[in-house]
C-alpha cells in the first residue's frame, strides 16, 4: 500500500471560487458541491469524496469540524483529548465513506459518532487523575487587568462555571445553537435544521437552567 | 432547496439566532456564551489542517484507527520540548513510541506488541514518508524524523491473500 507523503494539490476555497474539480457523480444535486450550502453541500461533498475528490473531503472537514469539536467538548472531554476524538471521528468517516448510508444525514452521523467516541475516551480515563477544567484555569489566569476587564473576566468565569453545571445534552444544544448563530458557520446551521421542531422547547429549558445557575454563581456564589 | 446564505461569512455573529424565535434576553445570553466560547474554548486553529493531513491516506477502507491509550504526557508531547512516550492501541496491537529531540527533528524509538514483521511508516506534513521494518522483538527506530504534523502508520504483515491492514494514529505533533 502506498501512502501519500506530501499534501496533494492546491485547495480550492469553495466559498469564493467559481472553479472546481469535475464532479463525476452529480446525481445528488444539479449543482456541484462548491456552489451549494448547508446539508445539500455536505451531501454532495460526501458523494464526491466517495469517488476520490480530495477537495470535497477537505471542505467537509473545514465546514463540520466545529460541530464535531463542540459535541465532543459538550460531553466533558478535555481539550487535548478532544483533538484526538475529533480526528478519530473523521478517520472513521474516511474508513466508512461508502457505508454512511444517508449523505443528507451526515451531521447526525457525526454527532452520534462523536458522542460514542467521547464516551469511550472518558471510560478509558476514569481511573486516571481527575480532569482539570482548562478553560476555567485559562479564564482565571489573566492577572493584572484593568478593573473593567476584571469584571468581564469574573462574569465569564461565572458564566462558564454555570454552563458546566448543565447536562451534557443542554451543553451540546447551546453550543450548537451558538455555532448555528455565527455567520462563519452557516453551513453548520443549515445542517442542524434537518431535525426540526423538537429542539426548541429543550433549548428554552436549557436557557432557563443556565440563567438560574448563573444567578447562583453571581449572587449566592460570591458570599 | 434552501437558498444559500452568504457563504463568505460577512454577517455579524449572532444574527443567525434571530430565526430561532428566541426572546431578546435569551439571544443576549447566547451571544454572551458565544463570545465566551470563542475566547476560552475555540476550535484549535490548526486542527482542521491536521485532520486534512491525517486523512490523506490511500486505500482508507483498510485502515484501523488506533486510539491513545494513555494521555499523562499529552502536554509534553504537544510542546515538542523533551522526550515523551505515547501508546496507541487497536484491538490486537499496541504501538508504543518514545520521541526525543534529535538534530534537525526527532528520534523515534518504538515497540510493537505483539511483534511481527510489520512495516512502520512515519508521515510528516510537507516531507516524504519514512518507513522502517520492525525487528524480531517488535522494535523500530527512526533516527531523523523532521519536525511537523506527524502521523504514525503500521502496515501489518498479513498472510498472502488476506485483506491488508494498516493501523493509523491521529496526528501526534503539531
Amino acid at each position: 500500500m502506498v501512502m501519500t507523503g506530501k499534501r496533494g494539490g492546491t485547495r480550492v476555497d469553495a466559498a469564493t471560487s467559481g472553479a472546481g474539480p469535475s464532479l463525476e457523480d452529480a446525481n445528488m444535486a444539479d449543482a456541484p458541491w462548491w456552489e451549494l450550502s448547508g446539508y445539500e453541500r455536505h451531501a454532495a461533498c460526501l458523494v464526491a469524496a466517495r469517488s476520490g475528490d480530495r477537495q470535497a473531503l477537505d471542505a467537509l472537514v473545514q465546514d463540520l469540524t466545529p460541530l464535531v469539536w463542540h459535541v465532543a467538548r459538550a460531553q466533558g472531554v478535555e481539550r487535548a483529548q478532544a483533538e484526538d476524538v475529533v480526528q478519530t471521528v473523521w478517520l472513521t468517516l474516511l474508513r466508512k465513506l461508502d457505508s454512511v448510508a444517508e449523505p443528507r444525514a451526515l451531521a447526525r452521523w457525526l454527532i452520534t459518532t462523536t458522542r460514542r467516541e467521547a464516551l469511550r475516551v472518558q471510560r478509558s480515563t476514569d481511573n486516571e487523575a481527575p480532569l482539570v477544567d482548562e478553560v476555567l484555569d485559562k479564564l482565571r489566569a489573566q492577572d493584572g487587568l484593568p478593573e473593567q476587564e476584571v469584571l468581564k473576566r469574573d462574569r465569564n468565569t461565572a458564566l462558564w462555571t454555570a454552563f458546566r453545571t448543565l447536562s451534557k445534552r443542554c451543553q451540546e444544544i447551546l453550543r450548537l445553537t451558538v455555532l448555528a448563530g455565527r455567520a462563519e458557520y452557516n453551513a453548520v446551521a443549515e445542517t442542524l435544521q434537518i431535525p426540526r421542531g423538537s429542539i426548541g422547547p429543550t433549548r428554552n429549558r436549557c436557557l432557563t437552567t443556565l440563567r438560574g445557575a448563573l444567578s447562583n454563581e453571581t449572587e449566592g456564589g460570591s458570599s | 432547496m434552501n437558498p444559500p446564505e452568504d457563504p463568505t461569512g460577512s454577517g455579524r455573529a449572532g444574527e443567525g439566532l434571530s430565526a430561532l424565535g428566541l426572546s431578546p434576553e435569551d439571544t443576549e445570553l447566547l451571544n454572551e456564551l458565544g463570545d465566551l466560547l470563542v475566547l476560552a474554548d475555540p476550535v484549535p486553529s490548526d486542527l482542521v489542517a491536521r485532520i486534512q493531513f491525517a486523512l490523506e491516506l490511500e486505500n482508507p477502507e483498510f485502515i484501523e484507527i488506533a486510539t491513545r491509550a494513555h494521555t499523562a504526557e499529552l502536554a509534553g508531547v504537544r510542546s515538542q520540548a523533551g522526550p515523551s512516550t505515547m501508546t496507541f492501541t487497536v484491538e490486537d496491537l499496541t504501538v508504543m513510541v518514545s520521541i526525543a529531540p534529535a538534530a534537525g527533528g526527532h528520534r523515534f524509538d518504538g515497540w510493537l506488541v505483539p511483534s511481527g514483521p510489520h512495516t512502520v511508516e512515519v508521515r510528516v506534513d510537507g516531507h516524504d514518508s519514512q518507513t522502517t521494518a520492525a525487528d524480531d522483538g517488535g522494535r523500530f527506530v527512526l533516527t531523523n524524523v523532521p519536525l511537523g504534523c506527524t502521523q504514525l502508520l503500521v502496515h501489518l504483515a498479513v498472510p498472502e491473500g488476506q485483506r491488508p491492514r494498516t493501523v493509523v494514529t491521529p496526528t501526534i505533533m503539531r
